[in-house]
């Protein structure tokens, strides 16, 4: 019989397959370094050495920095750090980003990274406010340290430290628009329905906007503006990408992104008139990403040299263009052409971690209660 | 009902014959019989522990272990965090106020003023009801048109019907901007027949028509089925007595569609109360549902809010759930229907009013459809070969690319591919017996079934993030049993997490076609001296044979769909599934991304085709 056969079929692809799945998904951590063994013994070969790399560096990052569409950093920076240190890079992008590493901690489960890549301001204190042992270790020396840009450290403890930055700010089609100068004029009636901005709560530059909207009018103003804005039919929707493509359809005129867009899409040979920055009242909201190393990491000073290494000023210069970000020091070697086509504000503005602990979950929730009251 | 306690009673009867034939023949003969009867009896209540218990282990043990926060904050037990949430008119509008202790007058003033408060919880509700009317209203002539006409490509488009369903939403987003934006298709037809422009995007009405085209396409389906499962002979000796065409199809045909186009709504509302992600690429921030709010809570670690907004949201569906399942208990028609109602060919025989009227109607529903379902699909594969300098296959080349030259800890789209298959084919393994056992242990007859039964489809109403997070702690980072741990691997999970999302889809399909089996026919195998299992292995699964593969259908195609708990669960890229992979190509131009998106309509496609082949040629019960 058909059914007889299909189930029995079906029943024997099952077990295999999770015979498979034990073996792969044991953990995470064991199934990417499993599939990265075989490449790290083709490139110790490669480099002629006696025995393999001495050691392992697991370094936990969020995908987009090793595996977007366009460019991303990740495959260079790992060849180019093994190249150099007998070591070997492991990239470990877990979906959940930092909040993998809480829960892990959380449950008292073993973190086998050793230091996480793209820590931003308001990641810090979440991972204060819900874990009372902490989770990355003081950073110590590392070299180069002393390069980077004044402002731009953003964790008082001296645990984690930034290798680039974002200003957020408007882009604009110029064919369709010419966005406003200040916060106010945005709110003139010939803008009306003319910006999609993020969810602050789940978009990096949602969050960043809301926060400058904050900077501006203080934590007493801010939700007034935000209904004025409210009136004068702004969009906010979910994502980076939600918002980006409604951009680029049309919808409106004038979305909040990085000003690094030009970048991008020169690469692209997209019309720059239809790609301009505005940053508001001269400001553009600065978004450091920073490093730390976990608490008990099997290979600290490996974790510290790692970042000498990302600091440097040629490594600077090619992770700002693949990773379409500014670096954060300033000693970075930049192509020409890069400050003609990735503008910085006159006034970078953001806050500190001392700013957003216990507030900025307070500001956001405010915020949501305000905007999606039905 | 009468009938199903007349077969309880006739239960025991047959056991006592059964007995009394195997007294009669020879020992050794009739060793061997008890032997495989043992095993054909208990083989039935030996599956039946082991769904619960794995229903149990991947299920209500890891989502307790969320729920669980909700009333145990900082190590005491407490209901402050839900009463807050009742109370809170920003969640539960003017009711709110109501539970916080205003005055009853007051509120009732504030209810029926213009400028009441509906809360996000009655929002969502008004959203989804909204979404479940578009799609029934949508979903109804897709059934009548394959269930009643013939035309060549029928059963292909029978098959297709599924697909809006695994869509992911990212995809659904690009392809509703193409269709409905302000430079969309649409605008862009209307402005060449001379009418205006409509500004569809950001609004309410791009919810409502996004949940139509995943959910109609569910109502059609399950509403094809029952129409298909009417027998000819009811309708032909209603006419005979008299009855007109019309009136025929109210007092025969019509009964016997209502629990499905019921159970599809009932569904629909489940799903759409619990959206999200369509809620903001198309409609905004300020038309939030509670599931945003779900996620947004998870994200910052608030578990207990989570939680409880959570349970909130499931208690509102469960609740539906019931009621329908309620409906249903009263509602199933039995039949013996073996000969389907003749179905019309589309082209019209003859040129009266009675023959074009119905085909003038389908004609204008094809138009709508046309614009609702194949446009956003079809702009979605139009922008996957699309590029800066029109026509290009660099998106493709991008795929290709990535395939043979990727890092491995890149997403490759093969793997992606192969995963996708691989947890469907798991999951659908699963599933598909947990599936049936619970539809069997449904229609027996006991205290309390539809309770169990609402139980036993509580997974429909559980978010994919809950059930993620709930397998990642309870069963990913492992338990601690008697000092040993025990700990599941990440692949493991998915697939448990997609069987669980799945296996209410078999329930529902196969269970009512269990119901309305004549139980004579049952009855009879067992006085004959066939065990409980073999009678649902010979007799009963193969008269509900069409309605299993519907649930298998549904359970598949979930499991491609599937996102929120996969990407929780997903811990390198070696299980990553096309979703996943989708979302991940996604950056500032779509291409890559699209075409993923390709690959998944092509992949899935062939597979509902080959699922719906197995169903036999002919579907009907």
């Amino acid at each position: 019989m058909d059914r007889r056969s299909f189930l029995t079929a079906a029943g024997a692809t099952v077990s295999v397959s999770f015979a498979g799945c034990a073996g792969l998904g044991g953990s995470d951590e064991a199934s990417t370094e499993a599939s990265n063994t075989d490449e790290s013994t083709a490139s110790g070969t490669s480099t002629g050495d006696t025995g393999g790399p001495d050691e392992t560096l697991v370094v936990g990052t969020y995908s987009a920095f090793v595996d977007s569409p366009s460019t991303s950093p990740g495959a260079w920076v790992k060849q180019r750090f093994e190249e150099e240190f007998d070591a070997r890079l492991i990239w470990q992008t877990p979906s959940n980003e930092v909040n993998h590493y809480i829960e892990r901690r959380n449950a008292g489960v073993d973190i086998e990274a050793d230091m996480y890549l793209g820590l931003n301001t308001d990641h810090l204190v979440r991972v204060d406010e819900n874990l009372d042992d902490g989770l990355f270790a003081d950073v110590g020396d590392v070299a180069g340290q002393d390069d980077i840009k004044p402002g731009l450290q953003f964790d008082p403890d001296g645990r984690a430290i930034p290798y680039d930055t974002g200003y957020i700010s408007l882009v604009f089609d110029g064919t369709a628009t010419t966005a406003p100068d200040t916060f106010d004029s945005l709110l003139a009636e010939e803008h009306a329905g003319d910006l999609i901005t993020q969810n602050p709560a789940s978009s990096a530059t949602g969050r960043a906007f809301l926060l400058h909207t904050v900077k501006q009018f203080g934590p007493d103003g801010y939700l007034d503006y935000w209904s004025d804005l409210q009136d004068n039919d702004v969009r906010v929707l979910g994502s980076w990408s939600d918002a980006y493509s409604a951009w680029s359809g049309d919808e409106a005129p004038m979305v909040v992104s990085y000003s690094t867009d030009q970048v991008f899409a020169d690469q692209n040979d997209a019309n720059l008139e239809e790609h301009q920055i505005r940053f508001l009242n001269d400001q553009g909201y600065a978004n450091p990403e920073g490093m730390a190393v976990f608490d008990g990491a099997d290979t600290p000073d490996l974790a510290r040299e790692f970042m000498g290494f990302l600091l440097r000023p040629e490594i600077q210069g090619e992770i700002a263009v693949r990773n379409v970000q500014f670096p954060a020091t300033e000693s970075a070697d930049l192509p020409e052409d890069y400050a003609e086509l990735a503008q910085e504000p006159p006034e970078p503005v953001t806050f500190g971690y001392n700013e957003l602990k216990g507030s900025v979950s307070g500001w956001i929730s405010d915020w949501e209660r305000q905007f999606a009251s039905n | 009902m009468a009938r199903d306690l007349d077969g309880g009673a006739d239960d025991s009867d047959s056991d006592d014959s059964e007995k009394a034939t195997e007294a009669a023949s020879s020992p050794s003969r009739k060793r061997g019989r008890i032997v495989r009867d043992t095993i054909e009896r208990w083989g039935l209540v030996g599956l039946a522990v082991a769904t619960i218990g794995l229903l149990l282990g991947i299920f209500y043990y890891p989502v307790a272990t969320v729920f669980i926060d909700s009333v145990l904050v900082d190590g005491r037990w407490t209901g402050r965090v839900f009463v807050s949430i009742l109370q809170d008119p920003f969640y539960f509008g003017e009711p709110g106020r109501l539970l916080a202790g205003e005055p009853v007058g007051a509120v009732i003033e504030s209810v029926l003023s213009p400028d009441r408060r509906l809360g996000v919880i009655g929002f969502t509700a008004y959203q989804a009801a909204l979404s479940t009317v578009a799609s029934v209203a949508l979903g109804l002539p897709a059934a009548y048109l394959l269930a009643r006409y013939e035309f060549p490509g029928r059963r292909t488009l029978r098959s297709l019907t599924i697909l809006p369903f695994v869509l992911p939403s990212i995809m659904v987003g690009v392809g509703f901007v193409a269709t409905f934006g302000r430079n969309g298709t649409l605008n862009a037809v209307l402005g060449a027949l001379g009418l205006g422009e409509v500004k569809l995007l950001f609004t309410l009405e791009a919810v409502v028509i996004a949940h139509a085209f995943y959910n109609a396409p569910l109502v059609a389906r399950v509403t094809t089925a029952a129409w298909e499962s009417v027998d000819a002979s009811a309708v032909e000796t209603a006419r005979s007595l008299g009855a007109s065409p019309f009136r025929a199809f109210r007092d025969v045909v019509a009964p016997q569609l209502y629990p499905s186009v019921l159970m599809g709504a009932a569904l629909t509302f489940v799903f759409t109360f619990s959206t999200f992600p369509i809620v903001l690429a198309l409609g905004g921030f300020q038309l939030a549902t509670v599931e945003v709010f779900v996620y947004r809570l998870i994200r910052d670690l608030e578990y207990a809010e989570a939680a409880a907004l959570a349970l909130i949201e499931l208690g509102i569906s469960l609740g539906l759930l019931y009621a329908y399942l309620q409906y249903e208990a009263r509602h199933t028609v039995q039949s013996r229907g073996i000969r389907p109602l003749p179905r019309r060919p589309l082209r019209p025989p003859s040129l009266s009013v009675r023959e074009l009227l119905p085909r003038m109607g389908l004609a204008v529903y094809a138009l709508v459809a046309l614009a609702v379902f194949v446009a956003p699909i079809a702009s979605m594969i139009v922008a996957s070969f699309s590029g800066p300098e029109g026509l290009t296959l660099a998106n493709y080349q991008f795929l290709i690319d990535r395939q043979t030259t990727g890092a491995s800890f890149q997403v490759q789209p093969w793997d992606a591919v192969r995963n996708s298959l691989l947890f469907g084919v798991a999951s659908l393994a699963v599933a598909l017996p947990m599936g049936v056992v619970v539809a069997v242990l449904t229609t027996r007859d006991y205290r309390g079934r539809k309770l169990v039964d609402a139980v036993a489809m509580a997974p429909l109403a559980v978010s994919g993030i809950v059930v993620g997070l709930g397998l990642l702690r309870g069963l990913v980072f492992g338990v601690e049993v008697g000092g040993s741990h025990f700990a599941v691997g990440g692949g493991l999970a998915i697939v448990a997490a997609h069987a669980v999302a799945g296996y209410p889809f078999v329930v529902r399909t196969v269970a009512p076609g269990l119901e309305s089996i004549d139980h004579t026919l049952v009855e009879s195998a067992r006085a004959l001296g066939a065990p409980r299992a073999r009678a649902l292995l010979d007799i009963e699964l193969p008269l509900v044979w069409p309605a299993v593969i519907a649930g298998a259908a549904f359970t598949f195609a979930i499991s491609i769909g599937e996102f929120s708990a996969t990407i929780v669960l997903a811990s390198g890229t070696n299980q990553f599934t096309m979703p996943i992979a989708i979302e991940r190509f996604i950056g500032r131009r779509l291409g890559p991304a699209t075409a993923m998106g390709v690959v998944l309509l092509v992949v899935t496609s062939a597979s509902f085709l080959l699922i719906d082949r197995l169903g036999g040629d002919e579907v009907g019960f």
